[in-house]
């Protein structure tokens, strides 16, 4: 069947992976032995390893709070996401009057730095009365102009034909999105499901700004108390780093067979 | 043409815009007013007509250093996004194991920023860095390269390290990108006597113009982006080395309460984003890079 | 399908858990406060605060706490919404700006009416928060600048004792660079690293704040020879481009003679370093004595609606009670003289390194600097720090470095007098 030796693929493959990995590795070593990353010259092998940095990491911080209430957050941003994006990525695939000028609007709205709309998002946060509240969190990031033309990009993909078929049997605009396109958007839905995770569940300065009491602060913000200024913290500091990654990690495990090609382009077959 | 059918597009339209018009257009609105006052959190504000403009552009020389940088950080996109192509496209053979593979070149997407600041500043520190370790261990230079205290390494530092990070979320998108391209195509062509390199250059790279085009934006709009990233790793020194226009305006803004001069730069920011990409879109064909199917 | 009901069930459970909180009942006071980088010592402020109700029964506490690098963009978002919280600690000179700008509250009337108070405090750290003849702030913890030395280090290259003078420690810097060892670090932000101008000499301002002074040969001089211990190792190149990880962290691992710090340092680097006891560990004041006062107050803002209430408050929380608990429990100084003179007498036994440290902090009170109650501190730090570390590192000569913070500090001086 293919022509082509693997193990060129292989090698460029793994020389990426080492490279990829050495940072996280050494992250991953100084949450299990907390020696001084300044010491010369660097150990590859930690020095008696211990678990009780994670176990510090869990004891600093109300962790199950601020955990729970990241997992609040980020279901409702990933939720969110998922459907608002499929509707507005699909009504950019269908041609309408002033469609270039809504094009034009999202792609402008990328190009705005989140640190010049700290005080404006606030301020109409509060007047909308969402602050120090799950809804105040999640609902900037409910929609990403980035995963809307994820969605975009594979609802073009669909052919006509078959969007035209089901038009004909007189399926609503709702119902196509739902039945005939989402199916086979399924590394779309993976794509956004992904990023809209990782995006709300490292929110750092938006969770800051926009809470005040001490049970609604997201996992990020316990970050603070390990870069404390006192104490030494790095092997905690790093151990939280490690427990925050894991979710978004799991996630992308379980949604890897969507990236599979092959599987769902099924459907488009005679 | 059909104005009835046009009312459930901007039905599904609706919700995104009115969060986009909450969260980005106006305070983009606010900033916008607000460059052309004179204003501090306590005080009345009082017009001052293009006067924050006029001091951008004639009287900040660390303005003009941000600006560069920023173009030099957003000129070096491109490289990382055509790497995460080369990976997206290995990843995608089909050869065993490529799922973790995949999950390597992922994995350090979701890393806190933080995280990722510290051990890259740590690999790269002069004295005791684990690059300068291995560089000199092996023989390669005699004296350790100052990457994060020399002028001219500082910022290609910073962007090597975000590269590092953002490998994995262009290699997402180009892999979803990779499955709308139907796989009959692939066959049609092969049945017909294309090669591999005309497969690729004939079907995948056109079929991936969205994708791609996506990166690149993505990729431009690092330079505010990996803000976290830059502030932890070098807060925009040595000097002004990697001083970059979104620091910049966090500074203005929040060290040294100049929110009305901080609106001013976001402003400019904010057109010229607006500009390169519009010049791209023109430059792509026009529609975001879609192609137009048959 | 199944994936559907999912859904629903997700969106149900979230939905409940989102409801928005039922508006707080009428609290008859309600009091916050916002801290500097300090949760480690919830068990301390949860006391305090107790005791506290127990005399204003009723009263409602709220604490925040923020690092250094976001309590600005909170507390300033804060400002602009109207609900700053009502007593807030900062650091360093960042109080003259929101002071200036009408966010603070002046205490002096409070401090008129209670001289017996004000008694209780060191006064040379206390008159730091004086701005436009008004005060602002009261001590809630105090620190300046010392050095320490590396004895082992010191040892080794033959050297004797501290550094009595610049040329000394430049020297013994020189001496001790060996290799992958430098000699001499220091901390850079908050104009912390001021002493090696004074001691020469070399003055920011003129006395009046209005023209940059620092543009003199002997500065040039002084600035020259940095730079040339940078560049030859005497120098650790961190001290022009670490923060705060970075500087603690090299001394801890025993390749650097000397550190330029405040007395947080010691703690931070005590953790990092196990080497660190009273015979490889050297305490003393910079040549010359001078420091650089890097001090955390408490101030109350404008708009507090409870300005009494805050009053009571950041009494109880400086009085000699819990600043004596506080000094004892964080091993530092409050600038409160009894809760001192009590912490010290404690970490005399305790950990005498520690106590050596904090006792230098009291000593020489006079030889203050590096300390300009100004409101554009911020960007004047931005104008002038900039062109110190490209001369430091060798990308510009003394010379024309100099010229250039002079002219960035004359143009903001005159546009924002």
């Amino acid at each position: 069947m293919r022509r082509y030796p693997r193990w060129p693929i292989h090698m460029a493959l793994l020389t990426v992976s080492v490279l990829m990995l050495l940072p996280f590795y050494w992250v991953v070593k100084t949450s299990v032995s907390g020696e001084n990353i300044f010491a010369y010259p660097p150990s590859i092998i930690p020095k008696s390893p211990h678990l009780f940095y994670y176990v510090d990491a869990w004891y600093y911080i109300p962790f199950a709070r601020y955990f729970v209430n990241s997992i609040v957050v980020s279901s409702i941003a990933v939720v969110a996401n998922v459907i608002l994006n499929a509707m507005a990525g699909y009504a950019l695939t269908r041609d309408f009057v002033g469609k270039p000028f809504v094009l034009f609007l999202f792609l402008s709205c990328m190009m705005i730095p989140f640190q010049a709309t700290i005080i404006p998002a606030y301020l109409i946060t509060g007047r909308l009365g969402l602050l120090d509240s799950f809804w105040g969190l999640a609902l900037p990031q409910c929609s990403t102009i980035v995963c809307i033309f994820v969605f975009k990009g594979s609802f073009d993909a669909v052919p006509r034909s078959l969007v035209d078929a089901a038009r004909i049997d007189g399926l609503s605009e709702w119902r196509i999105i739902w039945k005939v396109m989402m199916p086979l958007a399924k590394s779309a839905i993976a794509t956004n499901v992904i990023l809209a995770f990782v995006w709300s569940w490292n929110n750092f300065m938006w969770p800051l700004i926009v809470t005040r009491s001490a049970d609604m602060q997201t996992l990020p913000l316990g970050l603070a108390r390990f870069l404390s200024y006192q104490e030494d913290t790095t092997g905690a500091l790093y151990a939280f780093c490690v427990m925050v990654l894991a979710p978004g990690v799991l996630l992308f495990l379980l949604a890897q067979r969507e990236f599979i090609q092959g599987l769902t382009s099924g459907a488009t077959k005679g | 043409m059909r104005i009835r059918s046009a009312l459930p597009i901007w039905c599904f339209l609706a919700p995104s815009l009115v969060i986009f018009l909450l969260y980005r257009v106006l305070p983009l609105a606010w900033n916008l007013v607000l460059s052309f006052q004179d204003w501090s959190p306590l005080k009345a504000a009082r017009w001052v007509g293009l006067s924050q403009y006029e001091e951008m552009l004639f009287d900040d020389e660390v303005f003009w250093q941000a600006l560069w940088n920023t173009v030099f950080f957003i000129a070096s996109a491109p490289i990382a996004v055509l790497l995460a192509l080369g990976l997206a496209l290995l990843v995608n053979a089909d050869i065993r194991g490529r799922n973790i593979y995949r999950t390597i070149i992922f994995i350090s997407y979701p890393l806190m920023t933080v995280a990722v600041a510290i051990i890259w500043r740590w690999m790269f520190e002069e004295r005791v860095g684990l690059i300068n370790y291995v560089a000199r261990s092996l023989d390669l230079v005699t004296q350790p390269i100052p990457f994060l205290n020399s002028f001219q390494w500082a910022l290609p530092s910073v962007i090597a390290a975000n590269t590092w990070q953002m490998l994995g979320f262009y290699m997402i998108i180009l892999l979803t990108g990779l499955q709308n391209i139907p796989e009959n195509l692939y066959e049609a062509a092969a049945i017909d006597g294309a090669s591999a390199r005309r497969r690729f250059w004939r079907i995948t790279v056109p079929l991936l113009k969205p994708s791609l085009f996506l990166c690149f934006v993505v990729g431009m709009l690092n330079s505010f982006t990996s803000f976290d990233l830059v502030y932890v790793m070098t807060g925009g020194g040595p000097g002004r080395a990697t001083e970059l226009l979104v620091t910049y305006i966090y500074k203005l803004g929040f060290v040294q309460t100049r929110f009305d001069y901080a609106a001013a730069v976001t402003v400019f920011y904010f057109a010229l984003l607006v500009a390169i990409t519009w010049s791209a879109n023109r430059l792509s064909g026009g529609n975001a890079g879609a192609v137009e199917r048959d | 399908m199944h994936r559907r009901g999912l859904l629903k069930g997700a969106l149900s459970t979230v939905t409940a858990l989102a409801m928005p909180q039922v508006a707080r009942g009428q609290a008859s006071r309600k009091l916050s406060l916002l801290t500097w980088n300090i949760a480690d010592q919830e068990q301390l402020f949860k006391e305090e605060f107790a005791d506290f109700q127990k005399a204003y029964p009723g009263t409602e506490i709220e604490w925040l706490d923020k690092k250094g690098t976001e309590l600005a963009a909170f507390y300033q978002t804060q400002l602009v919404a109207g609900t700053a919280p009502d007593v807030v600690d900062l650091q360093g000179a960042i109080w003259v700006e929101y002071a200036a700008n009408g966010a603070l509250l002046d205490l002096t009337p409070y401090l008129q009416a209670e001289p017996e108070f004000v008694r209780l405090f060191n006064g040379d750290y206390l008159a730091s928060w004086r701005y436009d003849g008004k005060n602002y702030m009261l001590p809630f913890y105090i620190a300046k600048t010392l050095l320490y030395y590396n004895k082992g280090m010191f040892k080794e290259a033959g050297i004797f004792g501290p550094p009595q003078s610049f040329d000394e420690l430049l020297a013994f810097a020189q001496k001790m660079a060996l290799a992958e060892k430098t000699g001499f670090l220091t901390l850079n932000f908050d104009w912390l690293y001021w002493p090696l101008f004074k001691m020469n000499g070399v003055d920011l301002l003129t006395p009046d704040l209005k023209k940059a002074a620092f543009n003199t040969p002997q500065a040039i001089d002084v600035l020259a020879r940095l730079a040339a211990a940078t560049g030859s190792g005497a120098i650790n190149k961190i001290s022009w481009t670490g923060r705060w990880v970075e500087p603690n962290g090299a001394f801890a691992s025993n390749t650097v003679g000397m550190l330029h710090a405040h007395s947080s340092s010691y703690f931070f680097v005590k953790g990092q370093g196990p080497w660190i006891n009273a015979d490889t560990l050297g305490v003393a004041h910079a040549p010359g004595f001078w420091a650089t006062p890097t001090n955390h107050g408490f101030g109350i803002s404008k708009s507090s609606k409870n300005p009494d209430l805050a009053w009571a408050f950041v009494k109880h929380l400086t009085g000699n009670r819990w600043a004596t608990e506080f000094s004892r429990r964080r091993k530092l100084l409050t600038g409160n003289i009894a809760a001192d003179t009590d912490g010290l007498a404690l970490l005399r036994k305790d950990d005498p390194v520690a106590a050596q440290v904090l006792q230098t902090q009291l000593e020489h009170t006079d030889k203050f600097c590096g300390n300009w109650p100004l409101p554009f501190d911020a960007q004047l730090k931005d104008a002038f720090y900039p062109e110190i570390q490209n001369a430091a590192l060798g990308r510009k000569d003394a010379k024309s470095a100099l010229n250039d913070a002079e002219r960035a500090v004359n143009r903001l001086l005159s546009r924002r007098s």
